[in-house]
């Protein structure tokens, strides 16, 4: 039976007036940003289907997805991404447990210059590269010098090796950070009764310290590899003529050659290739918490 | 007619209770039915209740039980899913928080951690566009009001816990609010600091006897010491209702009884009413004279409530109204004796004052209990 | 503590420290010391000479200096300003509604700068937004990129904002608006600055959509950089370079002071 309450409560509830659509405020950026990204974004799948007014096909898609350049360029831009997030992970993990756990008097000093580094361009360690290894670099000089090489003896930097190592460099503390912010929540006490019950460092790495940076590895990994995939400046800079990625192969057919079909079908799989990316690394962080990269 | 509203009208028929004459701007706060849903989860069910003007009446649960939700609700962070909220004659339930003319201080004291003490104090009145001339006079004269005057200029950082709950007390009352709330304004002090806070706060009303304050706590010794009446909280739902005497000297509920104070509760094998609104009680084969406030009928099943300080030790007391039990264990804490006996299958706790040789483990005494101080609980109000 | 003894922490760092040096210390070290080469042709350059910078400022380079700097503070606190009123308004919006908006605030992170780049020139060469040619199409690409890391800072600022502070100051009659500029913002401002300062950095070094869109009249420093590398003029490239790094390393410095001192208060 319906109490007095029940009765008023129901009589009321009519009389609360409309709210006004809560998130209102959100249609400002959301619009900002329709209009700047995902519009374009939208033509650049439009365009790869044909010209416009003409009826969509997938002959650009057959075309360019069939051609040795396109799949040159993927191999590139996959094997590329693949070694240097290995490359950075291996380093990465190496230099944060070094930083954490052996501390000296430059720890803090080392922090700083993580975080500097993660704020520089890319292409300057490409730059300090071809100074470095370059043909005419002081290390080939060197050896050239020192040994009387005919030719420079060092001659990785204008292959996808170069561009593995610039990376590799560039992104480390992508990874370093999200680790060195794990390892910080690992309570010491817990190593030290580890060390006092006897376990030898690399047990305790394997049991105490490796879990609890499992997940801070898989995100800076993943967050490694989608940023690898995107990157563009490394590669231009090298220059070589025969390591070319996906981001490249758009900048070359959109400005070089004009051909905005091309380059539409080529961004349609890198754009798809990075989503895809993406999703693994919200879903990581999604799945272990909050450990993020530290940038997005 | 549900319980919520026995109890409401148990309290609108005392009105004020102790403090009869409320000053002229006092505002009561009036729950009508208040629910609370969050998707599935029911937090607050059908909350009847009114705050009189200028009575402190305090909200206690243990956590969970809906009490922060109702304070929420009535400053207007918590939508109810039904029901109405009224702060003096006015209808707030769908009005914003700001619009209500409150007064709030919480648990983390919540300072403005940019803003000086005074600056604190005078955020809610340079909100309302009060006259800088006006601020000037309002701030200092409530930081007077909680003796924090000389820490103006201090930022909050610099403060210590009491200090800065003390300031957040400050800040709510410079606005002249209609009603204040309280919501756990002591829980994160040490027991000494809490205990002058609950001096001071006491205090503050009798300055101010016009503020209404609504006052959540799980401490029931705040609440004791505080308010004018109490509501017991539990699942959600109001589970007891009266002024602070009478809830404390005949709850109405098991909980009730355990929650505020420490209680005895005894299984009473039967029971048979006599005048004076008095029943005669069985317990273990043994005879008690105990009041029934609730003029529980003798086919109920019923409790005997037995408070720790009322029991005594038989002999200097009168010859009736005697328990016969086996001391368990004895306890000496310095100003008190904690004796644990057995009577029957029940367990009761006793202290008493440690004077003369107490008595023995294993010994069987007698204790006595004024038929004033001991109530028949009904059993079954409680679905534990 | 992993390694006790004093040799093996040491052994540790022997191999530590000259890494790093070689990773990081040596390729910013080469930079700064080639904009200061007269030439390098073998283990050492063979002089040192100041004409570098001279030349870096002047001309070509000192503009693309001067839009690299007005690209980044424009395109910066207008993703800051976007960036703090999407987050402010995510918190009004129900859960799970929230969540789908802050993917697709995020998801230009995710999109290779190239591709966003393309986009920009694809949509803006013609009437209704004809945009391609002026400098408002460098903006533009520079806002996107740079707007999820915006939004992303401010949004976690947020999280730190005490609610309870938000709370009282609604009780005690303050707007919505009036506790948005009294308490909300002075308490988010450490991280507002450090999400500006975070974009600033980016659009600083930003190339691969710059590159697809820029106009000849506003050249960024990157872009500059590029061709002047192209063209073999290593030293000048190296000179901008380090001036790139001081520049973007001072306002970050700067800014790094101002945000510790909102903190303080």
């Amino acid at each position: 039976m319906p109490t007095v309450a029940d009765i008023a409560a129901f009589c009321t509830l009519p009389r609360r007036p409309a709210q006004p659509p809560r998130g209102l405020w959100l249609i400002a950026p959301s619009l900002v940003l329709a209009v700047l990204f995902f519009y374009p974004l939208a033509l650049i799948l439009r365009a790869a289907f044909g010209e416009e007014g003409a009826p969509a096909s997938l002959a650009a898609f057959r075309e360019v997805l069939g051609s040795v350049l396109f799949l040159d360029g993927l191999e590139h831009t996959v094997v590329i991404a693949a070694l240097s997030t290995l490359g950075c992970l291996v380093l990465g993990f190496t230099l944060s447990m070094a930083i954490a756990f052996v501390p000296f008097a430059g720890v803090k000093f080392a922090g700083r210059l993580i975080d500097a580094i993660i704020s520089l361009p890319t292409f300057l360690v490409t730059l300090a590269f071809t100074f470095v290894y370059g043909s005419a670099g002081l290390l080939n000089a060197g050896l050239m010098r020192e040994f009387g090489f005919a030719l420079p003896p060092v001659d990785f930097l204008y292959s996808q090796w170069g561009v593995i190592l610039a990376e590799i460099t560039v992104y480390t503390p992508f990874v370093m950070r999200p680790l060195l912010a794990a390892f910080s929540t690992i309570e010491t006490a817990q190593i030290e009764v580890a060390s006092s019950l006897g376990a030898r460092p690399w047990r305790i790495v394997g049991h105490i310290i490796l879990p609890a940076a499992l997940p801070a590895l898989l995100a800076g990994g993943s967050l490694c590899l989608l940023l690898t995939v995107n990157e563009f400046g490394i590669v231009l800079f090298i220059g070589a003529k025969d390591v070319i990625t996906l981001p490249l192969l758009i900048y070359g057919k959109a400005i070089q050659e004009f051909d905005y079909t091309s380059a539409a079908v080529i961004a349609v799989v890198n754009v798809a290739l990075s989503l895809a990316l993406y999703a693994v690394y919200r879903g990581v962080l999604g799945r272990f918490g909050g450990a993020r990269a530290g940038l997005v | 007619m549900s319980q919520a509203q026995t109890l409401e009208r148990v309290a609108d028929g005392s009105p004020g209770g102790s403090r009869l004459a409320a000053a002229a701007g006092a505002s009561r706060i009036h729950f009508e039915g208040i629910s609370v849903t969050y998707g599935e989860t029911t937090v607050l069910e059908g909350l009847t209740l009114t705050v009189n003007p200028g009575e402190i009446v305090a909200l206690i649960g243990p956590s969970g039980s809906g009490k922060t939700t109702a304070l929420r609700a009535v400053a207007g962070f918590v939508r109810p899913s039904a029901g109405r909220i009224s702060i003096g004659a006015r209808d707030v339930t769908d009005i914003a928080p700001h619009e209500r003319n409150i007064g709030m201080v919480v648990q983390n004291y919540a300072l403005f951690p940019h803003m000086t003490v005074a600056e604190n104090v005078a955020f809610g009145l340079r909100a309302r566009h009060i006259a800088s001339r006006v601020v000037a006079e309002r701030v200092p004269a409530c930081l007077d009001m909680v003796g924090m005057r000389a820490y103006a200029q201090r930022y909050p950082r610099q403060l210590s816990g009491g200090q800065q709950q003390r300031v957040a007390i400050a800040r709510a009352i410079a606005v002249k609010p209609q009603v204040l709330l309280l919501d756990e304004p002591l829980s994160a002090l040490d027991t000494q600091i809490r205990r002058a806070m609950v001096d001071e706060i006491a205090r503050l009303h009798r300055d101010l006897p016009e503020l209404t304050v609504l006052y959540v706590t799980h401490d029931q010794t705040e609440a004791l010491t505080l308010a004018d009446h109490i509501g017991i909280m539990r699942d959600g739902r109001l589970q007891a209702f009266d002024r602070t005497r009478p809830l404390y000297q005949s709850p109405p509920t098991r909980f009730a009884a355990e929650f505020l104070g420490r209680a005895n509760l005894l299984a009473v094998s039967k029971f048979l009413p006599i005048a004076y609104g008095r029943a005669r009680v069985s317990i273990a084969g043994m005879s008690l004279e105990a009041r029934n406030p609730h003029s529980l009928p003798p086919e109920r099943r019923a409790l005997l409530c037995i408070r720790p300080h009322h029991l005594r030790l038989a002999a200097a007391s009168p010859a009736a109204n005697r328990l016969l039990a086996a001391v368990e264990s004895v306890q000496w804490q310095g100003e008190v004796l904690n004796l644990s006996l057995g009577i029957g299958d029940d367990r009761l706790l006793m202290t008493c004052p440690p004077g003369g040789s107490p008595p023995t483990i294993g010994s069987r005494i007698e204790v006595f209990c004024d038929p004033a101080d001991v109530s028949l609980v009904p059993e079954d109000a409680d679905r534990r | 503590m992993l390694v006790w003894s004093r040799s093996g922490r040491l052994l540790v760092w022997a191999l530590v420290v000259p890494l790093m040096l070689v990773i990081y210390g040596l390729p910013m070290g080469v930079i700064v010391v080639a904009s200061f080469a007269r030439q390098w042709n073998g283990v050492l350059p063979s002089g040192f000479t100041l004409a570098h910078y001279a030349a870096s400022l002047e001309g070509d380079s000192l503009a693309s200096l001067t839009t690299s700097l007005a690209t980044g503070f424009i395109a910066s606190a207008v993703a800051l300003i976007s960036g703090t009123w999407a987050a402010l308004a995510l918190r009004e919006v129900p859960r799970q509604r929230a969540r789908l908006f802050d993917v697709l605030f995020f998801v230009p992170s995710a999109v290779p700068s190239v591709s966003v780049g393309l986009g920009l020139l694809v949509a803006f060469s013609h009437p209704p937004f004809l945009l391609n040619g002026t400098r408002w199409i460098v903006l533009a690409a520079h806002f996107v990129l740079i707007s999820a890391f915006t939004y992303g800072n401010v949004r976690a600022g947020l999280t730190r904002v005490p609610l309870a502070c938000e709370e009282v100051a609604s009780s005690l009659g303050a707007s919505p608006f009036y506790r948005l500029r009294r308490v909300t913002l002075p308490l988010l401002a450490p991280y507002l600055i450090s999400a500006f300062s975070l974009s600033f950095a980016l659009s600083m070094g930003e190339l691969g959509a710059t590159i697809m869109v820029y106009p000849p009249s506003w050249v960024t420093l990157p872009v500059h950089i590029f061709a002047l590398s192209d063209r073999g003029a290593v030293f000048d490239a190296a000179t901008l370079t380090t001036l790139l790094g001081l520049a973007t390393v001072i306002v970050l410095t700067a800014l790094s002071r101002l945000a510790s001192r909102a903190a303080v208060r």
